[in-house]
This record gives structure tokens, sequence and C-alpha cells, in this order.
């Protein structure tokens, strides 16, 4: 009669990706500062602080204190630093309590924690409502009028 | 046919039980070969071309650290199988390379499980373990793409190839793949200079790159393979597969 709730409520379990230490990644230091087309192959950690443009297809970390002065393209993304540019990524972005970021964002799953900073449109790709276009024609017809006449019927 | 190149440091008697080991284990696997010994001012770019018009197929250096960066820095352009019998103290390298230090090197090399290393390359002349900048005023531009400076003013720098690069500030050691078609450098600010003019580094901040150029306003130092020289502004590159090596299997890469 009752299922168990992990067949009731099937959910896909999601484990973000850490940068191994066994990997040797590209880690902008405190006192660093990068200028120009900053880009990996790589996983990226900034600590320092970094301007013209960042792009890794894996994870881009940026620590708090931390500050990009730059649009980025990262597979996913951790932030608790500071960002000023549009962000596009592809998977996973984080942001986390002490992140700020200015700028667009685009990308797939989105995790915000309490007393972080977004100022920018954010868009998600794959999003599909079933009759949500017919839907928005209705509410708009109806923010229109005010009231419950449909003309087109 | 096989060439041994020994170190001068192994002229010493404590080597000789070590030596006497090798020498017996190669004879029993019958690539007993012609035995050079190194002198410090010794060319052996000169010294390995000789050796291959009289019929060399293998140069095998037996020494440290220091010994194959002194060979190779410069023998890394000659058409020849390299390999390594680590002996004494400084072998870091070996680790690497999966080559057990004293007789047991001399079974990895009876295998002759051969693979093709990449080498970094500056100023005219190569170097296969590790180069060095002392903390100096520099700015470096990577891959024409994008410069690195520090917001205080001297960087110390490393470039590291099979030599690891070992941060003692927390024990931290970073093992460096020669097989990844990158070089790695390591940068590290100095945050403070105390007494004795002891200076305190930041945690180094990592950049893998193929082509890195380095300059200053001021002349600064540059240690490469254990050879020290001044300069103003140096290109550093990736050789990819430069020399073919004899490595063991529990090699790191």
């Amino acid at each position: 009669m009752f299922k168990p709730a992990d067949e009731a409520m099937p959910h896909t379990s999601y484990t973000p990706p850490e940068a191994s230490h066994d990997d040797i990644e590209t880690v902008v230091g405190p006192s660093v500062v990068v200028e120009g087309d900053f880009a990996s192959e790589g996983n990226i950690l900034v600590k320092g602080t970094v301007s013209g443009s960042v792009k890794t297809g894996r994870l881009l970390t940026v620590e708090e204190g931390a500050k990009i002065l730059a649009n980025v393209h990262a597979g996913e993304a951790v932030v608790s630093g500071e960002i000023k540019g549009n962000m596009r990524i592809s998977q996973r972005l984080e942001l986390t309590e002490s992140a700020k970021i200015l700028g667009d964002v685009s990308c797939k799953i989105l995790v915000v924690a309490p007393g972080a900073q977004l100022q920018g449109k954010i868009s998600m790709g794959g999003i599909a409502i079933e009759g949500g276009a017919k839907e928005k024609k209705t509410s708009r017809r109806t923010r229109m009028s005010g009231d419950v006449i449909d003309e087109e019927e | 046919m096989y060439v041994y190149l020994y170190d001068n440091f192994l002229k010493h008697k404590r080597y000789n039980t070590v030596l006497t080991g090798v020498e017996t284990r190669l004879t029993d696997y019958g690539i007993a070969g012609k035995i050079l010994r190194l002198q410090h001012y010794a060319n052996a770019e000169i010294l390995v071309e000789d050796e291959i018009r009289k019929g060399a197929q293998t140069i095998v250096i037996v020494g440290n650290d220091a010994t194959f960066g002194h060979v190779l820095s410069r023998a890394a352009v000659c058409d020849v199988t390299f390999a390594f019998i680590p002996v004494g103290p400084d072998n870091t390298i070996a680790d690497v390379l999966g080559i057990p230090v004293g007789v047991d090197a001399c079974d990895v090399l009876a295998r002759r499980r051969k693979l093709r290393l990449d080498v970094g390359w500056f100023n005219n002349r190569y170097f296969v373990s590790q180069l060095h900048i002392p903390p100096s005023d520099i700015v470096v531009e990577y891959d024409e793409k994008f410069r690195v400076a520090s917001r205080t003013s001297a960087m110390e720098l490393v470039v590291c190839n099979l030599k690891p690069f070992v941060w003692q500030g927390k024990g931290n050691r970073y093992v460096v793949h020669p097989q990844d078609g990158k070089l790695e450098a390591f940068l590290r600010p100095v945050v403070h200079t105390g007494m004795f003019k002891r200076e305190t580094f930041e945690a180094p901040s990592i950049f893998p790159f193929e082509e890195m150029i380095i300059s200053a306003k001021k002349p600064f130092v540059v240690e490469a393979d254990g050879k020290t020289s001044k300069e103003k502004r140096i290109t550093i590159k990736l050789a990819k597969s430069r020399i073919e090596m004899v490595v063991g299997r529990e090699r790191q890469f």
C-alpha cells in the first residue's frame, strides 16, 4: 500500500565535484593579481584578484576575500568571494553566505545560501512547464483587461 | 650497447659496496658496459654524442638528482635511450620515475620499460628537474594570454618538471606529472622579511603552462638543474616527448 519514501519520491542525488589534491590545479594566491584571458583546462581556485576573463571547463572555486572583475565561463562554480561580471556556468553554481555577484548569471542548478548577494538576471536553461504559453497569454489578457472578458474565444 | 656515466662523487669509498653490487647485478643480466666518470665541467652532450657514434644505444646515468640534471640539460638533444641508476642521497626524481635507489634499480633497467618524457627549455638549454628563481621583482606572462604579478613586490618562482616541488610551510607535497603535456609553475610572493633576512612566503599560486615569459627591470638569478645565471628576460617552454627514458612500474605518472 505504502511505498518506501525512495520509490514514492524519486530524486536524483547530486554530489558536487571536489578539487582533488592529487591533480595539479590552477591556484591564484591571496596577494597575486592576474590580468588577461585567464584560461585553464583543470580546476581553478581563486584566492586573489583576477581581471579580464576566466574560463575553465571544470570547477571554479572563488574563496572569501577573492575578487573577480571579469566574465566567467566554467563547468561548475562555488563562490564565496566577489564577482563583477557575467557568469555562464554549464552545470552547478553554488553561492555561499559571503558571495557577492554583480552581473547576469546563467546555470543549470543554482544553490544560494542565506546571506549571499546577487544583483543581475538569472537564466536557467531546460525549463519546460506544460501549457505555459497558453497560461501566459491568458494572464496577459487578464492583466490588461482586469476582468474575465475573453475577446478571442 | 650500454654506457654508464658515473658521477664524480661516487669515487668516495662509502659507495664502493653499492657500486660493486650494481655492477655484479648488471653482469648477471648481461647488460654491463663501458663506465665513464663525469667531471664537473664535462659537457654531457659532446660525451654522449661521441658514445652514440661509437655504438651506444642506452646511456645510463648513475648518481643523484644533480647528476641527472647535469647530463640531461645538455644531452636531451641526443637521439638515444636514457636510463637512471640512483645512488646516494638527494634522489627525489628516482621516486617519480619509479626507480628504486641502489642495486634494485638494475631490475628496472633490465626490464626496459620505455616512455617519452617532456622536458623544459629555457634560453637555449634544457632542464629536466627544476628551475628556480629566488625572490625577485618579476612579472610573469603565461602563454601570451595573461600576466601575473604580486601585490607585494618580490616573488619566488619554481618551475617543476620531474623534481617534485615541496612547500615547507605546511609540509604539502605536490607531485608533478611529467607526461601531462604541461609544466607547472609555483609562485610564492614574499609576505614578510624577518630577522636575518628570513623570508616568510605566502601559500603558492600554481599555474600549469606551455610557454612563459619572465621579465624584470633588474637582472634576476635563475637556477636550473644546479646551474646559476643572471637574466633580465627569459622564455620557458615545454619540449614535449623530448627524451626516451627507462622507467619503473611504480612511476608516479
